[in-house]
Protein backbone atom coordinates (compact mmCIF):
# COMPACT_ATOMS: atom_id res chain seq x y z
CA UNK A 1 0.00 0.00 0.00
CA UNK A 2 3.16 2.20 0.17
CA UNK A 3 3.17 4.83 -2.34
CA UNK A 4 6.86 3.95 -3.56
CA UNK A 5 5.97 0.52 -4.73
CA UNK A 6 2.98 2.10 -6.99
CA UNK A 7 4.67 5.08 -8.72
CA UNK A 8 8.34 4.78 -7.54
CA UNK A 9 7.97 7.02 -5.19
CA UNK A 10 7.34 10.16 -6.66
CA UNK A 11 3.62 10.80 -6.85
CA UNK A 12 1.21 11.04 -3.60
CA UNK A 13 -1.23 8.37 -3.70
CA UNK A 14 -4.93 9.52 -3.99
CA UNK A 15 -6.32 9.41 -0.40
CA UNK A 16 -8.59 7.10 -0.90
CA UNK A 17 -5.82 4.38 -1.46
CA UNK A 18 -3.91 4.96 1.64
CA UNK A 19 -4.44 2.31 4.54
CA UNK A 20 -6.60 4.32 6.67
CA UNK A 21 -6.89 1.89 9.98
CA UNK A 22 -3.33 2.38 10.54
CA UNK A 23 -0.94 5.64 11.10
CA UNK A 24 -2.40 8.34 13.66
CA UNK A 25 -5.98 8.77 14.23
CA UNK A 26 -6.59 12.54 15.92
CA UNK A 27 -10.12 12.34 17.53
CA UNK A 28 -11.49 15.53 18.63
CA UNK A 29 -8.25 16.87 21.02
CA UNK A 30 -8.56 19.84 22.80
CA UNK A 31 -5.40 20.98 24.75
CA UNK A 32 -5.97 23.97 27.60
CA UNK A 33 -2.38 25.24 29.37
CA UNK A 34 -3.02 26.29 32.72
CA UNK A 35 -6.38 25.49 33.07
CA UNK A 36 -6.89 26.31 36.80
CA UNK A 37 -5.02 29.44 36.54
CA UNK A 38 -7.03 33.23 36.13
CA UNK A 39 -5.91 32.78 32.37
CA UNK A 40 -5.83 29.52 31.01
CA UNK A 41 -4.34 29.35 27.30
CA UNK A 42 -6.41 27.44 25.08
CA UNK A 43 -4.07 25.70 22.71
CA UNK A 44 -6.04 23.40 20.82
CA UNK A 45 -9.31 23.01 19.68
CA UNK A 46 -11.50 19.76 18.59
CA UNK A 47 -8.69 18.69 16.23
CA UNK A 48 -9.65 15.77 14.24
CA UNK A 49 -6.97 14.47 11.72
CA UNK A 50 -5.85 11.11 10.68
CA UNK A 51 -2.34 10.56 9.47
CA UNK A 52 -2.03 7.20 7.15
CA UNK A 53 1.20 4.87 7.56
CA UNK A 54 3.97 6.26 4.99
CA UNK A 55 2.25 9.48 4.09
CA UNK A 56 4.03 13.25 4.46
CA UNK A 57 1.48 15.61 6.95
CA UNK A 58 2.76 19.00 7.13
CA UNK A 59 0.95 21.66 10.05
CA UNK A 60 1.06 25.39 8.60
CA UNK A 61 0.19 28.20 10.72
CA UNK A 62 0.68 31.15 12.90
CA UNK A 63 2.90 31.21 15.51
CA UNK A 64 1.32 30.07 18.86
CA UNK A 65 -1.16 28.76 17.18
CA UNK A 66 -0.77 25.09 18.89
CA UNK A 67 0.32 23.26 16.55
CA UNK A 68 3.62 22.19 18.78
CA UNK A 69 0.90 21.14 21.23
CA UNK A 70 -0.63 19.11 18.99
CA UNK A 71 2.86 16.96 18.25
CA UNK A 72 3.72 16.73 22.13
CA UNK A 73 0.42 15.00 22.59
CA UNK A 74 0.74 12.39 19.92
CA UNK A 75 4.63 12.12 21.45
CA UNK A 76 3.18 10.95 24.51
CA UNK A 77 4.75 13.83 26.32
CA UNK A 78 1.90 16.46 27.13
CA UNK A 79 -1.55 14.87 27.93
CA UNK A 80 -4.58 16.24 26.04
CA UNK A 81 -7.43 18.21 27.80
CA UNK A 82 -10.34 16.30 25.73
CA UNK A 83 -10.47 13.81 23.00
CA UNK A 84 -7.74 11.40 22.22
CA UNK A 85 -4.91 9.99 20.20
CA UNK A 86 -4.47 7.02 18.80
CA UNK A 87 -1.69 4.99 17.03
CA UNK A 88 -2.06 1.68 14.88
CA UNK A 89 -5.29 1.36 16.77
CA UNK A 90 -4.33 2.10 20.44
CA UNK A 91 -4.33 4.63 22.47
CA UNK A 92 -1.20 7.26 23.20
CA UNK A 93 -0.43 7.42 26.92
CA UNK A 94 3.30 7.72 26.90
CA UNK A 95 6.06 7.99 24.70
CA UNK A 96 7.59 5.54 23.18
CA UNK A 97 10.40 4.92 20.18
CA UNK A 98 8.28 4.26 17.62
CA UNK A 99 6.66 7.80 17.52
CA UNK A 100 10.12 9.69 17.17
CA UNK A 101 10.77 13.85 18.00
CA UNK A 102 12.69 16.18 16.38
CA UNK A 103 13.12 19.62 17.69
CA UNK A 104 14.52 22.61 16.06
CA UNK A 105 17.27 22.56 18.03
CA UNK A 106 19.23 19.35 17.89
CA UNK A 107 19.42 18.39 21.28
CA UNK A 108 22.44 16.48 20.91
CA UNK A 109 24.07 15.44 24.29
CA UNK A 110 27.32 17.47 24.46
CA UNK A 111 28.97 14.72 26.70
CA UNK A 112 28.87 12.21 24.24
CA UNK A 113 30.18 11.99 20.39
CA UNK A 114 28.01 11.79 17.21
CA UNK A 115 27.88 8.32 17.13
CA UNK A 116 26.90 7.81 20.79
CA UNK A 117 24.20 10.50 20.31
CA UNK A 118 22.68 8.67 17.41
CA UNK A 119 23.10 5.36 19.17
CA UNK A 120 21.66 6.81 22.34
CA UNK A 121 18.07 4.97 22.49
CA UNK A 122 19.73 1.18 20.95
CA UNK A 123 22.42 1.35 24.13
CA UNK A 124 19.10 1.69 26.22
CA UNK A 125 17.38 -0.75 24.24
CA UNK A 126 20.06 -3.07 25.04
CA UNK A 127 21.73 -3.52 21.96
CA UNK A 128 25.02 -5.47 21.91
CA UNK A 129 28.34 -2.88 20.87
CA UNK A 130 28.81 -4.45 17.80
CA UNK A 131 25.29 -4.18 16.62
CA UNK A 132 25.82 -0.73 17.75
CA UNK A 133 28.57 0.48 15.54
CA UNK A 134 27.21 -1.56 12.79
CA UNK A 135 23.86 0.59 13.46
CA UNK A 136 25.95 3.89 13.64
CA UNK A 137 27.55 3.33 10.21
CA UNK A 138 25.04 2.87 8.28
CA UNK A 139 22.75 5.82 9.76
CA UNK A 140 25.85 7.98 9.30
CA UNK A 141 25.95 7.03 6.32
CA UNK A 142 21.84 7.65 5.58
CA UNK A 143 22.23 10.99 6.80
CA UNK A 144 25.34 11.78 4.58
CA UNK A 145 27.53 11.95 8.09
CA UNK A 146 29.82 9.85 7.22
CA UNK A 147 33.92 10.08 9.14
CA UNK A 148 32.19 12.62 11.99
CA UNK A 149 31.15 9.75 14.27
CA UNK A 150 33.92 10.39 16.43
CA UNK A 151 33.84 14.22 16.63
CA UNK A 152 31.71 16.43 19.34
CA UNK A 153 28.33 18.21 18.41
CA UNK A 154 29.57 21.51 19.19
CA UNK A 155 32.30 20.64 16.33
CA UNK A 156 29.67 20.30 13.59
CA UNK A 157 27.83 23.03 11.85
CA UNK A 158 23.96 23.41 12.69
CA UNK A 159 23.07 21.47 9.69
CA UNK A 160 25.12 18.61 10.57
CA UNK A 161 24.12 18.69 14.48
CA UNK A 162 19.79 18.46 12.83
CA UNK A 163 21.23 15.47 10.51
CA UNK A 164 22.70 13.72 13.12
CA UNK A 165 19.20 14.08 15.29
CA UNK A 166 17.35 12.67 12.70
CA UNK A 167 19.49 9.63 12.50
CA UNK A 168 19.01 9.18 16.63
CA UNK A 169 15.31 9.35 15.49
CA UNK A 170 15.83 6.95 12.56
CA UNK A 171 18.02 4.51 14.46
CA UNK A 172 14.63 3.29 16.92
CA UNK A 173 13.00 2.89 13.50
CA UNK A 174 10.12 4.97 14.18
CA UNK A 175 6.85 4.48 12.45
CA UNK A 176 5.89 8.12 12.53
CA UNK A 177 8.42 11.29 12.71
CA UNK A 178 7.22 14.09 14.70
CA UNK A 179 9.35 16.98 13.59
CA UNK A 180 8.92 20.78 15.39
CA UNK A 181 9.96 23.21 12.79
CA UNK A 182 13.08 21.31 12.27
CA UNK A 183 15.21 23.96 9.88
CA UNK A 184 13.75 26.82 11.30
CA UNK A 185 17.24 27.46 13.05
CA UNK A 186 19.08 27.09 9.36
CA UNK A 187 19.95 29.68 6.79
CA UNK A 188 17.99 29.02 3.22
CA UNK A 189 20.14 27.34 1.43
CA UNK A 190 21.30 24.65 4.42
CA UNK A 191 17.07 24.59 5.07
CA UNK A 192 16.30 23.37 1.26
CA UNK A 193 19.35 21.33 1.11
CA UNK A 194 17.72 19.42 4.14
CA UNK A 195 14.43 19.61 2.86
CA UNK A 196 15.63 17.51 -0.32
CA UNK A 197 17.63 14.97 2.12
CA UNK A 198 14.67 14.91 4.34
CA UNK A 199 12.41 13.37 1.21
CA UNK A 200 15.18 11.08 0.54
CA UNK A 201 15.02 9.61 4.16
CA UNK A 202 11.31 9.45 3.95
CA UNK A 203 10.87 7.37 0.72
CA UNK A 204 13.40 4.78 2.53
CA UNK A 205 12.14 4.89 5.12
CA UNK A 206 8.47 4.26 4.93
CA UNK A 207 7.90 5.96 7.77
CA UNK A 208 4.50 8.87 7.91
CA UNK A 209 6.14 12.17 8.96
CA UNK A 210 4.08 15.24 10.52
CA UNK A 211 6.38 18.01 10.21
CA UNK A 212 5.08 21.66 12.02
CA UNK A 213 5.95 24.93 10.25
CA UNK A 214 5.60 28.70 9.73
CA UNK A 215 7.25 28.45 6.47
CA UNK A 216 4.42 27.87 3.42
CA UNK A 217 7.01 27.40 1.27
CA UNK A 218 8.70 24.44 3.03
CA UNK A 219 4.66 23.04 3.39
CA UNK A 220 4.46 23.08 -0.14
CA UNK A 221 8.04 21.46 -0.85
CA UNK A 222 7.35 18.23 1.54
CA UNK A 223 3.77 17.84 2.14
CA UNK A 224 1.39 15.18 0.53
CA UNK A 225 -1.47 16.84 2.75
CA UNK A 226 -1.06 20.61 4.29
CA UNK A 227 -3.15 20.86 7.10
CA UNK A 228 -3.63 25.07 7.98
CA UNK A 229 -4.35 25.70 11.63
CA UNK A 230 -6.17 29.15 12.79
CA UNK A 231 -4.61 31.22 15.15
CA UNK A 232 -5.40 30.68 18.87
CA UNK A 233 -7.23 28.45 19.65
CA UNK A 234 -5.86 26.45 17.08
CA UNK A 235 -8.66 24.95 14.97
CA UNK A 236 -8.07 23.27 11.45
CA UNK A 237 -9.19 25.71 9.01
CA UNK A 238 -8.42 24.37 5.84
CA UNK A 239 -6.28 21.38 3.71
CA UNK A 240 -4.83 21.49 1.20
CA UNK A 241 -3.40 18.48 -0.86
CA UNK A 242 -0.89 18.93 -3.03
CA UNK A 243 -0.59 16.58 -5.80
CA UNK A 244 2.85 17.25 -7.70
CA UNK A 245 5.59 14.69 -7.89
CA UNK A 246 8.80 15.47 -6.08
CA UNK A 247 10.87 17.31 -6.19
CA UNK A 248 8.63 19.75 -7.04
CA UNK A 249 9.28 23.07 -8.49
CA UNK A 250 8.07 25.88 -6.33
CA UNK A 251 7.72 28.61 -9.04
CA UNK A 252 5.35 26.18 -11.57
CA UNK A 253 2.12 27.81 -11.78
CA UNK A 254 0.08 25.25 -9.85
CA UNK A 255 2.61 25.67 -6.71
CA UNK A 256 2.41 29.23 -6.89
CA UNK A 257 -1.45 29.07 -6.98
CA UNK A 258 -1.16 26.72 -4.39
CA UNK A 259 0.97 28.92 -2.67
CA UNK A 260 -1.26 32.26 -2.96
CA UNK A 261 -4.44 29.95 -1.49
CA UNK A 262 -2.02 29.32 1.64
CA UNK A 263 -0.82 32.77 1.75
CA UNK A 264 -4.65 33.95 2.20
CA UNK A 265 -5.42 31.60 4.82
CA UNK A 266 -2.67 32.37 7.02
CA UNK A 267 -3.20 36.21 6.28
CA UNK A 268 -6.93 36.11 7.48
CA UNK A 269 -5.54 34.15 10.75
CA UNK A 270 -2.44 36.93 11.45
CA UNK A 271 -5.29 39.96 11.02
CA UNK A 272 -7.67 37.98 13.29
CA UNK A 273 -4.87 37.13 16.05
CA UNK A 274 -3.14 41.03 15.57
CA UNK A 275 -6.72 42.39 16.32
CA UNK A 276 -7.18 40.52 19.21
CA UNK A 277 -3.87 41.75 20.62
CA UNK A 278 -5.23 44.85 20.09
CA UNK A 279 -8.64 44.82 21.66
CA UNK A 280 -6.78 42.73 25.11
CA UNK B 1 72.01 38.96 1.62
CA UNK B 2 68.78 41.31 2.04
CA UNK B 3 67.66 43.32 5.55
CA UNK B 4 64.87 40.65 5.27
CA UNK B 5 66.43 37.35 5.83
CA UNK B 6 68.45 39.18 8.43
CA UNK B 7 65.26 40.56 10.54
CA UNK B 8 63.59 37.12 9.83
CA UNK B 9 63.65 34.67 12.69
CA UNK B 10 64.83 31.13 12.06
CA UNK B 11 62.31 29.07 12.01
CA UNK B 12 62.42 27.02 15.03
CA UNK B 13 61.95 30.51 16.77
CA UNK B 14 59.22 31.60 14.10
CA UNK B 15 57.28 28.20 14.79
CA UNK B 16 57.86 28.26 18.63
CA UNK B 17 56.29 32.11 18.35
CA UNK B 18 53.32 31.08 16.24
CA UNK B 19 52.21 28.30 18.87
CA UNK B 20 49.30 30.38 19.99
CA UNK B 21 49.30 27.83 23.57
CA UNK B 22 53.08 29.09 24.19
CA UNK B 23 52.58 32.59 23.93
CA UNK B 24 49.52 32.75 26.45
CA UNK B 25 51.44 30.81 28.50
CA UNK B 26 54.09 33.32 29.00
CA UNK B 27 52.11 35.96 28.64
CA UNK B 28 49.92 34.55 31.52
CA UNK B 29 53.09 33.58 33.40
CA UNK B 30 53.99 37.25 32.81
CA UNK B 31 50.95 39.07 33.73
CA UNK B 32 51.23 36.83 37.24
CA UNK B 33 54.30 38.58 38.06
CA UNK B 34 53.89 41.88 37.37
CA UNK B 35 50.95 42.09 39.44
CA UNK B 36 52.66 40.53 42.47
CA UNK B 37 55.65 42.98 41.28
CA UNK B 38 53.08 45.83 41.75
CA UNK B 39 52.15 44.85 44.77
CA UNK B 40 55.63 44.40 46.74
CA UNK B 41 56.69 47.54 45.30
CA UNK B 42 54.35 49.50 46.34
CA UNK B 43 54.91 47.59 50.02
CA UNK B 44 58.44 48.12 49.39
CA UNK B 45 58.38 51.53 48.69
CA UNK B 46 56.14 52.35 51.64
CA UNK B 47 58.99 50.72 53.97
CA UNK B 48 61.73 52.53 52.72
CA UNK B 49 59.82 56.06 53.05
CA UNK B 50 59.27 54.82 56.82
CA UNK B 51 55.49 54.54 56.31
CA UNK B 52 55.51 51.25 57.14
CA UNK B 53 56.93 50.10 60.48
CA UNK B 54 59.28 47.37 60.09
CA UNK B 55 58.12 45.79 63.03
CA UNK B 56 54.22 45.68 62.30
CA UNK B 57 54.14 45.42 58.55
CA UNK B 58 57.59 44.44 57.75
CA UNK B 59 57.60 44.21 54.21
CA UNK B 60 58.79 40.86 51.59
CA UNK B 61 62.55 41.90 51.57
CA UNK B 62 62.38 41.30 55.47
CA UNK B 63 60.00 38.18 56.07
CA UNK B 64 61.75 36.14 53.25
CA UNK B 65 65.31 36.63 54.22
CA UNK B 66 65.16 34.94 57.48
CA UNK B 67 63.76 31.62 56.00
CA UNK B 68 65.75 29.57 58.50
CA UNK B 69 64.78 31.51 60.99
CA UNK B 70 60.46 31.17 60.08
CA UNK B 71 61.15 27.21 59.37
CA UNK B 72 61.62 26.44 62.91
CA UNK B 73 57.69 27.55 63.59
CA UNK B 74 56.79 25.07 61.17
CA UNK B 75 56.12 21.19 61.96
CA UNK B 76 53.76 18.82 60.72
CA UNK B 77 52.93 16.76 63.45
CA UNK B 78 52.08 19.89 65.77
CA UNK B 79 54.55 18.68 68.40
CA UNK B 80 56.89 20.97 67.97
CA UNK B 81 55.24 24.44 67.23
CA UNK B 82 56.21 27.09 69.11
CA UNK B 83 59.33 25.32 70.18
CA UNK B 84 62.11 28.02 69.05
CA UNK B 85 65.08 26.11 69.81
CA UNK B 86 64.97 23.15 67.01
CA UNK B 87 64.80 24.68 63.54
CA UNK B 88 62.63 23.07 61.21
CA UNK B 89 63.47 22.49 57.59
CA UNK B 90 61.57 23.36 53.84
CA UNK B 91 60.38 19.97 53.65
CA UNK B 92 58.55 20.66 57.42
CA UNK B 93 57.42 23.71 55.71
CA UNK B 94 56.22 21.80 52.95
CA UNK B 95 54.92 19.08 55.12
CA UNK B 96 52.65 21.49 57.07
CA UNK B 97 51.40 22.97 53.66
CA UNK B 98 50.82 19.60 52.41
CA UNK B 99 48.47 18.78 56.14
CA UNK B 100 46.60 21.81 55.48
CA UNK B 101 46.06 20.77 51.34
CA UNK B 102 44.72 17.61 52.73
CA UNK B 103 42.46 18.56 55.10
CA UNK B 104 40.62 20.66 52.54
CA UNK B 105 41.12 17.70 50.08
CA UNK B 106 39.22 15.58 52.03
CA UNK B 107 36.35 18.07 53.23
CA UNK B 108 35.77 19.20 49.78
CA UNK B 109 35.81 15.41 47.78
CA UNK B 110 33.48 14.51 50.92
CA UNK B 111 31.15 17.16 50.43
CA UNK B 112 31.30 17.42 46.61
CA UNK B 113 30.14 13.72 46.56
CA UNK B 114 27.66 13.50 49.68
CA UNK B 115 25.81 17.05 48.27
CA UNK B 116 25.54 15.66 44.72
CA UNK B 117 24.03 12.11 46.53
CA UNK B 118 21.60 14.10 48.64
CA UNK B 119 21.16 16.42 46.02
CA UNK B 120 19.98 14.04 43.34
CA UNK B 121 18.29 12.11 45.82
CA UNK B 122 15.91 14.86 46.91
CA UNK B 123 14.48 14.78 43.57
CA UNK B 124 14.71 11.79 43.14
CA UNK B 125 12.95 10.59 45.95
CA UNK B 126 9.93 12.74 46.37
CA UNK B 127 9.25 11.67 50.41
CA UNK B 128 12.58 11.96 51.02
CA UNK B 129 13.16 15.52 49.60
CA UNK B 130 10.56 16.72 51.15
CA UNK B 131 12.00 15.76 54.44
CA UNK B 132 15.67 16.47 53.57
CA UNK B 133 14.90 19.97 52.07
CA UNK B 134 13.11 22.21 54.51
CA UNK B 135 16.55 20.97 56.95
CA UNK B 136 19.51 21.50 54.28
CA UNK B 137 17.95 25.48 53.50
CA UNK B 138 17.73 26.01 57.41
CA UNK B 139 21.25 24.66 57.71
CA UNK B 140 22.83 26.50 54.86
CA UNK B 141 22.93 29.78 55.97
CA UNK B 142 24.72 28.84 59.09
CA UNK B 143 28.30 29.84 58.80
CA UNK B 144 30.94 27.20 59.51
CA UNK B 145 32.44 29.20 62.41
CA UNK B 146 29.69 28.60 63.87
CA UNK B 147 29.81 24.61 64.00
CA UNK B 148 33.26 25.19 65.48
CA UNK B 149 32.12 24.28 68.92
CA UNK B 150 30.11 21.45 67.40
CA UNK B 151 32.91 19.96 65.18
CA UNK B 152 34.99 20.14 68.90
CA UNK B 153 32.59 18.64 70.62
CA UNK B 154 31.64 15.46 68.27
CA UNK B 155 35.06 14.44 67.05
CA UNK B 156 37.23 16.47 69.56
CA UNK B 157 40.88 17.33 68.38
CA UNK B 158 42.67 16.29 65.23
CA UNK B 159 42.09 16.21 61.80
CA UNK B 160 38.43 15.18 61.88
CA UNK B 161 37.29 18.37 62.69
CA UNK B 162 38.87 20.53 60.61
CA UNK B 163 37.65 18.12 57.30
CA UNK B 164 34.09 18.12 59.07
CA UNK B 165 34.15 22.17 59.07
CA UNK B 166 35.39 22.45 55.19
CA UNK B 167 32.70 19.63 54.56
CA UNK B 168 30.30 21.73 56.46
CA UNK B 169 31.06 24.84 54.20
CA UNK B 170 30.47 23.30 50.63
CA UNK B 171 28.05 21.10 51.73
CA UNK B 172 24.71 22.87 52.00
CA UNK B 173 25.84 25.30 49.59
CA UNK B 174 26.26 22.41 46.99
CA UNK B 175 23.22 20.63 47.23
CA UNK B 176 21.13 23.54 47.19
CA UNK B 177 23.23 24.13 43.68
CA UNK B 178 22.76 20.42 42.96
CA UNK B 179 18.99 20.98 43.00
CA UNK B 180 19.26 23.99 40.91
CA UNK B 181 21.19 22.81 38.41
CA UNK B 182 18.94 19.31 38.05
CA UNK B 183 15.73 21.84 37.63
CA UNK B 184 17.35 23.45 34.82
CA UNK B 185 18.65 20.61 32.78
CA UNK B 186 17.28 21.29 29.57
CA UNK B 187 13.43 20.03 29.10
CA UNK B 188 14.49 18.60 25.61
CA UNK B 189 17.03 16.54 26.90
CA UNK B 190 14.99 14.73 29.03
CA UNK B 191 11.90 14.23 27.18
CA UNK B 192 14.19 12.79 23.82
CA UNK B 193 15.42 10.30 27.00
CA UNK B 194 11.62 9.27 27.81
CA UNK B 195 10.71 8.77 23.51
CA UNK B 196 14.20 6.68 23.39
CA UNK B 197 12.57 4.56 26.22
CA UNK B 198 14.85 5.37 29.04
CA UNK B 199 13.63 4.98 32.74
CA UNK B 200 13.69 7.01 35.44
CA UNK B 201 16.89 6.04 37.04
CA UNK B 202 18.12 5.95 33.44
CA UNK B 203 17.09 9.27 32.87
CA UNK B 204 19.16 10.36 35.92
CA UNK B 205 21.92 8.10 35.38
CA UNK B 206 22.95 9.28 31.14
CA UNK B 207 21.22 12.46 31.07
CA UNK B 208 20.52 14.53 34.61
CA UNK B 209 23.90 13.37 35.68
CA UNK B 210 26.21 14.15 33.09
CA UNK B 211 23.97 17.70 32.43
CA UNK B 212 24.42 18.58 35.67
CA UNK B 213 28.26 17.31 36.40
CA UNK B 214 30.52 20.76 34.44
CA UNK B 215 28.68 23.52 36.24
CA UNK B 216 28.55 21.74 39.51
CA UNK B 217 32.31 21.44 39.25
CA UNK B 218 32.66 25.35 38.49
CA UNK B 219 30.54 25.96 42.13
CA UNK B 220 33.18 23.72 43.79
CA UNK B 221 35.75 25.25 42.37
CA UNK B 222 34.39 29.17 43.49
CA UNK B 223 33.39 27.47 46.90
CA UNK B 224 37.54 26.49 47.19
CA UNK B 225 38.51 29.40 48.42
CA UNK B 226 35.60 29.42 51.31
CA UNK B 227 36.85 26.33 52.17
CA UNK B 228 40.27 27.24 53.06
CA UNK B 229 39.64 30.09 54.86
CA UNK B 230 37.69 27.64 56.81
CA UNK B 231 40.50 25.08 57.31
CA UNK B 232 42.64 27.90 58.20
CA UNK B 233 40.15 28.94 61.09
CA UNK B 234 40.14 25.05 62.65
CA UNK B 235 42.91 24.57 62.41
CA UNK B 236 43.75 27.56 64.51
CA UNK B 237 41.03 26.33 67.09
CA UNK B 238 41.11 22.68 66.94
CA UNK B 239 43.67 20.86 65.11
CA UNK B 240 46.89 22.12 66.97
CA UNK B 241 48.38 21.90 63.71
CA UNK B 242 48.64 23.13 59.78
CA UNK B 243 49.13 26.57 58.48
CA UNK B 244 46.27 27.90 60.43
CA UNK B 245 48.26 26.76 63.54
CA UNK B 246 50.85 28.81 62.31
CA UNK B 247 48.84 31.54 61.92
CA UNK B 248 47.86 31.79 65.00
CA UNK B 249 50.61 31.37 66.98
CA UNK B 250 53.01 33.87 65.10
CA UNK B 251 49.45 36.29 66.19
CA UNK B 252 50.04 35.33 69.83
CA UNK B 253 53.92 35.42 69.68
CA UNK B 254 53.14 38.97 68.01
CA UNK B 255 55.58 37.83 65.42
CA UNK B 256 54.71 40.09 62.22
CA UNK B 257 57.16 38.42 59.71
CA UNK B 258 56.19 35.24 60.51
CA UNK B 259 52.45 36.18 59.55
CA UNK B 260 53.06 37.74 56.34
CA UNK B 261 55.45 34.41 55.75
CA UNK B 262 52.55 32.13 56.41
CA UNK B 263 49.85 34.62 54.28
CA UNK B 264 52.32 34.04 51.25
CA UNK B 265 52.14 30.38 52.11
CA UNK B 266 48.55 30.23 52.03
CA UNK B 267 48.02 32.37 49.26
CA UNK B 268 50.53 30.50 46.92
CA UNK B 269 48.73 26.70 48.46
CA UNK B 270 45.44 28.48 46.96
CA UNK B 271 46.29 29.44 43.89
CA UNK B 272 48.14 26.14 43.15
CA UNK B 273 44.67 24.25 44.36
CA UNK B 274 42.75 26.66 42.00
CA UNK B 275 45.29 25.73 39.20
CA UNK B 276 45.14 21.90 40.04
CA UNK B 277 40.49 22.05 39.73
CA UNK B 278 41.06 23.72 36.37
CA UNK B 279 43.10 21.13 35.24
CA UNK B 280 40.99 18.01 36.78
CA UNK B 281 37.78 19.77 35.29
CA UNK B 282 39.76 20.22 31.96
CA UNK B 283 40.48 16.55 31.88
CA UNK B 284 37.36 14.94 33.60
CA UNK B 285 34.66 17.09 32.16
CA UNK B 286 35.75 17.50 28.64
CA UNK B 287 32.43 17.49 26.74
CA UNK B 288 31.98 21.27 28.04
CA UNK B 289 32.83 23.25 25.41
CA UNK B 290 36.60 25.16 25.62
CA UNK B 291 35.19 28.75 25.61
CA UNK B 292 32.50 27.52 28.58
CA UNK B 293 35.49 25.70 31.04
CA UNK B 294 37.92 28.80 29.89
CA UNK B 295 35.47 31.69 31.22
CA UNK B 296 36.12 30.52 34.64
Amino acid sequence: MYRKKCFGGLVPLPLGLYDMTLGLKIKNISKTWNPDSVNPVVALKNINLDVALGEFVVLLGPSGCGKSSLLYILAGLEDASRGVAEFDGRQIVKPSPERGLIFQEASLYPWLTVKDNITFGLKISGLSASKKEAAAEKLLKLVGLKGTGDQRPHQLSGGMRQRAALARALAMEPKVLLMDEPFAALDIQTRSRMQTHLLDIWQASQASILLVTHSIDEALALADRVIVFTSRPGKIKDEIIVNEARPRDLRSPKMIKLARRCEELLAEEVEKAFKEQETA
Amino acid sequence: MSFQNLVKPSSAIANYLKNGKIKNYFSTVLWTFTSIAIFVSLWEFAWWQGWANPILLPPPHIFLSNLSDQFRFFDPGGTRAGALSTGGSFLSVLGVMGWSSLRVSAGLASGFILSLLIGLGIRYFNIFGRLILPLVTMLAPISPVAWIPVAVFIFGIGNIPAIFLVFVAVFFIMTLATLSQIDNVPKNYIQLAQIMGCSKRQIYRYVILPTILPELFVTLRMNLFAAWMVVLIAEAVGVGSGLGQVTMMARNTFNASLVFFTMTLIGLTGFLFDQALRYVQKKVLWWVGPSTVGAL
